[in-house]
């Protein structure tokens, strides 16, 4: 068995305030795994309980089988990078990356070597004899990032690493902690709000809420599978339905859908949720005759946003807003345009059903 | 591969001193340090004030209240400090209106000259006034000759105010130029005219800055003791009683007394000035300084003109203390001379320094030298170790303060920026009582001088080294830490290094204080230990005004070199790279 890194009934609390509540996970070593929550959901205070900077009020960390709760930072071993570089300002790149080597008392010729091996792994040799604030944010942060793995970290945190650069750099930077991560088999822990981001770099996303695990899993199985409306609206987009079920048949307000995941025979108040790339936009009249009537659903193209490969629609169905999806080639066959009236299919099978209950 | 290898047996270093014991450590000696020498002397002085012959009573507080004399010197002390608080912070906002609002040339050149008076005692405006409007006054006797002269509250009023307005003129300067300017350019885009415009948007929104200025300038006068003990003549304020009651006359108990009647009014000065700076700050707005519209001529003549006015003044100071030491007999014969910088034989003895000249310089040159600049070799010495020692510990409680935030930092701040609201003289007063005892040996000698003048002055080094360190951000520690930096490493490594600056400004602002001051350490110099301010006080008492002013132009002389030399150092190496971080 590896190292690994379990958290176990791990809470913390700000006077009355909960900021974590009774979280349980388990971290294989080599894993990369993703916090994802929106901000204040305590995701980064359970990551700095892990790093040691913020104490634990009840339950464990535990690192290797030992419990680390009072292990002070410096002995942890672990990496850290900041969504705000933290470089230190006054050291030039080669300075701060050997930072780390220097305090552990690593011979000269040593740590000259891992500081090039460090540059080499980011591309930014020529840059040594620079100082911080004459490179840009995404250099930064590479700098910031293998000045963190220098000392060789039992396990990598990284803090909304990259919520400080511009888009196009964010992606690119993304990419190359996946590769560095996958190169090095590191144990990497990321916190990000950004669900794109979680979803694309991680082997496994924990989806925080109010200081809660509300899903973890694997970020297809979180996307296609959301546990609950909060996971199924925070994560991707969804449209939500209100209604009442019994067997089949969902009464919402304004109309009946058939689902595919049946109830009881009793009524149950149900949310009903799904992803906008799942409902089907046809020109009106132009419906295939095939299709379950009572999803078919006619409504107009309020707003097009064009996203590049998809097309989002906006449509107003009786006065509410559903939002869908058609991919632009699809788009363009069926000559869809604003103000066109459509008629909406919703497949029984793309429903997704929580029980109202869980969001009292 | 055995670089791997090297990694994994490179640990952090396993003798660890843990940063909850060194931040209890610290924070227990600053608290230990600011109880003994800020609490302690100020308990005992409000202890003396309430006891007669060990029997708790307001006796005291009766005959200081019933001799008119005595008691004049409340009304005085208040009436002086009214009238300079007004004039002061009127001044001072056109001033700081016009360097902040206007565009006339020269900007720098006013800021530079309205400090001046900064860099020298309070006591010179003084020694300035009286050689101009004084009895041999050259303006009172020889270009007016009237009999007419400046002693009194009259030259108190006009000194302090010269003395004060640089200080009012760093708040409304901050205050002016933090708020934002698109509110005019709004107020009058919606068709207000410029007055209106004034009355409406700029006086209402630097109110805060403006009532901060003038508790500011009431406490800096109330408490000031050169300025008066020069120029006040009879009339008697609250410090200079003081100073009466227990040098002249022994009377510890009154002195003690008139303390606790002058801690109030001060104290609530400092208490409003402090609430109304943080009032202040709320209203800074973080934009950016919009474009300064060209302003209309004559608008731009008035200002510069008013400008001036001020800056003459402070000039005129200056240059008469200078002139007044290097002429003869001021008014009356104006041939250049040396003479008064050989002062009188003062006593008094240098430790280290009068060994050194004596050894190296031989008959008259050694006389002065070595021991009638004992004074100033101990000035020398003296703000020297206050500038490291004072900048060091305000570092140290700064940052205790704002980045540890241990379980009652809220003590260690209030007791930090306690010593503003205590005026020097009842801090002189305190150190008397509470250590002229056998027991404590450093009193009488020139340490109890240096960690009184490092108290007094604690305050204003907190706050800037507080300022400092909020501009550090957190993570940048954290990340020291994770590396496996030990918190010595972490704050000797990356803390530090990015508070040089600022370390170094504080230092020069500890050296200048103990350049100048005069209230607090009058109580603390002894025949053996004596100070070049101090000295200034006791040459002019003794008649010898040109000396005074030799003195006087000494202690500029050395703190505007130190100013240079500092400059120099922080102006250039080491620094490259992080001027441009932010």
């Amino acid at each position: 068995m590896g190292r690994n890194l379990r958290l176990e009934n791990l809470t913390k609390r700000f006077g009355n305030l909960v900021a974590v509540d009774q979280v349980n996970l388990e971290i294989e070593e080599g894993e990369f795994i993703c916090f994802l929550g929106p901000s204040g959901c305590g995701k980064t205070t359970v990551l700095r309980m892990i790093t040691g900077f913020e104490t634990v009020t009840e339950g464990n960390v535990i690192f290797d089988g030992k419990v680390i709760n009072d292990l002070i930072p410096q002995k942890r071993e672990f990496g850290i990078v900041f969504q705000s570089y933290a470089l230190f300002p006054n050291m030039t790149v080669e300075d701060n990356i050997a930072f780390g080597l220097r305090v552990r008392k690593m011979p000269k010729k040593a740590i000259a070597d891992r500081v090039d091996q460090m540059l080499h792994l980011i591309g930014l040799r020529d840059w040594r004899h620079l100082y911080p604030a004459q490179l840009s944010g995404g250099q930064q942060q590479r700098v910031a990032l293998v000045r963190a793995l220098a000392p060789n970290p039992q396990v990598l945190l990284l803090d909304e690493p990259l919520s400080a650069l511009d888009a196009k750099i964010r992606v690119r930077l993304r990419a190359e902690i996946k590769r560095l991560q996958q190169e090095l088999k590191k144990t990497m822990i990321y916190v990000t709000h950004d669900q794109e981001e979680a979803l694309s770099i991680a082997d496994k996303v924990v989806v925080m809420e109010t200081g809660q695990f509300r899903q973890v899993g694997r970020p297809i199985d979180i996307y296609k599978y959301p546990a609950s409306s909060f996971v199924a609206d925070f994560v991707g987009t969804s449209n939500f339905f209100k209604g009442l079920r019994t067997h089949d048949r969902v009464q919402t307000e304004k109309r009946e859908f058939k689902i595919s995941q049946r109830g009881s025979s009793s009524k149950e108040e149900v949310y009903l949720a799904i992803r906008p790339e799942k409902i089907e936009v046809f020109k009106y009249g132009e419906p295939p005759g095939d299709l379950e009537s009572s999803n078919l659903i006619p409504g107009r193209i309020d707003v097009v946003t064009f996203l590049g490969a998809a097309v989002r629609l906006v449509v107003n169905v009786d006065g509410e807003e559903v939002i869908s999806d058609v991919i632009e080639k699809e788009f363009e066959q069926r000559q869809l345009k604003q103000g066109e009236e459509v008629v909406l299919y919703f497949p029984p099978e793309a429903f997704i059903v929580y029980p109202a209950k869980e969001n009292a | 591969m055995n670089r791997a290898e090297t990694l994994k047996n490179a640990s952090p270093p396993s003798t660890f001193v843990s940063d909850r014991l060194l931040t209890g450590i610290a924070m227990g000696f600053l608290l230990a340090v600011l109880i003994f020498f800020l609490l302690y002397p100020v308990y005992d002085i409000c202890k003396l004030s309430f006891y007669q012959k060990g029997v708790l009573t307001l006796k005291n507080y009766a005959s200081y209240f019933s001799n008119p004399r005595m008691f004049r010197s409340l009304t005085n002390s208040i009436y002086v400090s009214v009238v300079t608080m007004i004039i002061t912070t009127v001044l001072a906002f056109f001033f700081a209106y016009g360097l902040t609002r206007t565009t006339i040339p020269g900007k720098g050149l006013f800021y530079t000259i309205s400090t001046f008076p900064l860099i020298a005692p309070s006591i010179i405006q003084g020694l300035a006034l009286i050689l101009l409007f004084g009895r041999n006054g050259l303006v009172t006797r020889y270009v007016l000759h009237t009999d007419w002269n400046i002693y009194g509250a009259t030259g108190i009023i006009a000194a302090e105010c010269l003395y004060c307005f640089p200080n009012a003129l760093f708040i409304l300067y901050t205050t002016l130029s933090a708020v934002d300017t698109r509110l005019d350019e709004a107020a009058q885009s919606l068709g207000a005219s410029a007055l209106k415009t004034f009355y409406k948007v700029t006086l209402p929104s630097a109110k805060y800055g403006i009532a901060s200025a003038a508790a500011l300038s009431f406490n800096l006068t109330i408490t000031d003791f050169g300025v008066p003990v020069v120029i006040g003549g009879n009339y008697s304020v609250l410090a200079t009683e003081i100073y009466q009651q227990v040098i002249g006359m022994q009377r510890f108990d009154l002195g003690a007394t008139i303390s606790v009647i002058l801690l109030i009014p001060s104290v609530a000065a400092f208490l409003l000035n402090y609430y109304l700076t943080k009032k202040s700050y709320a209203l800074i707005s973080g934009q950016a300084r919009p474009f300064l519209q060209p302003s209309r001529p004559l608008k731009k003549w008035a200002f510069s003109i008013y400008c001036w006015i001020p800056c003459i003044f402070i000039l005129i100071v200056f240059i008469t203390v200078f002139l007044g030491s290097f002429v003869k007999t001021w008014p009356y014969d104006f041939s250049l001379t040396l003479r008064h910088f050989n002062f009188p034989s003062l006593g008094g003895h240098a430790p280290f320094w009068t060994q050194f000249w004596t050894s190296i310089l031989k008959g008259e040159w050694q006389a002065i030298i070595a021991y009638k600049y004992a004074p100033i070799w101990n000035s020398l010495w003296i703000s020297i170790l206050v500038a490291i020692g004072g900048a060091s510990l305000t570092l140290l409680a700064g940052y205790i303060i704002e980045k540890k935030r241990p379980k009652g930092d809220q003590v260690l701040y209030t007791l930090s920026v306690l010593p503003a609201a205590i005026p020097g003289t009842v801090m002189g007063l305190g150190y008397i009582l509470a250590f002229n005892k056998p027991y404590f040996f450093i009193y009488g000698t020139f340490w109890i001088i240096i960690i009184n003048i490092i108290i007094c002055n604690f305050t204003l080094g907190v706050l800037s080294s507080i300022a400092n360190l909020k501009q550090i951000d957190k993570s940048i520690e954290e990340a020291a830490v994770s590396l496996g930096a030990n918190p010595i490493t972490t704050f000797t490594r990356v803390v530090f290094p990015l508070t040089r600056t600022a370390f170094f400004s504080n230092m020069a602002f500890f050296f200048m204080r103990a350049m100048t001051t005069i209230s607090a350490v009058i109580f603390l110099i002894s025949a053996k230990v004596k100070l070049a301010a101090i000295e200034i006080i006791f040459l002019d008492i003794d008649g010898r005004t040109a000396s005074a002013n030799a003195m006087c132009t000494i202690i500029i002389l050395l703190v505007v070199g130190m100013l240079v030399a500092m400059r120099l150092i922080t102006g250039r190496g080491g620094l490259k790279g992080m001027s441009a971080s932010s």
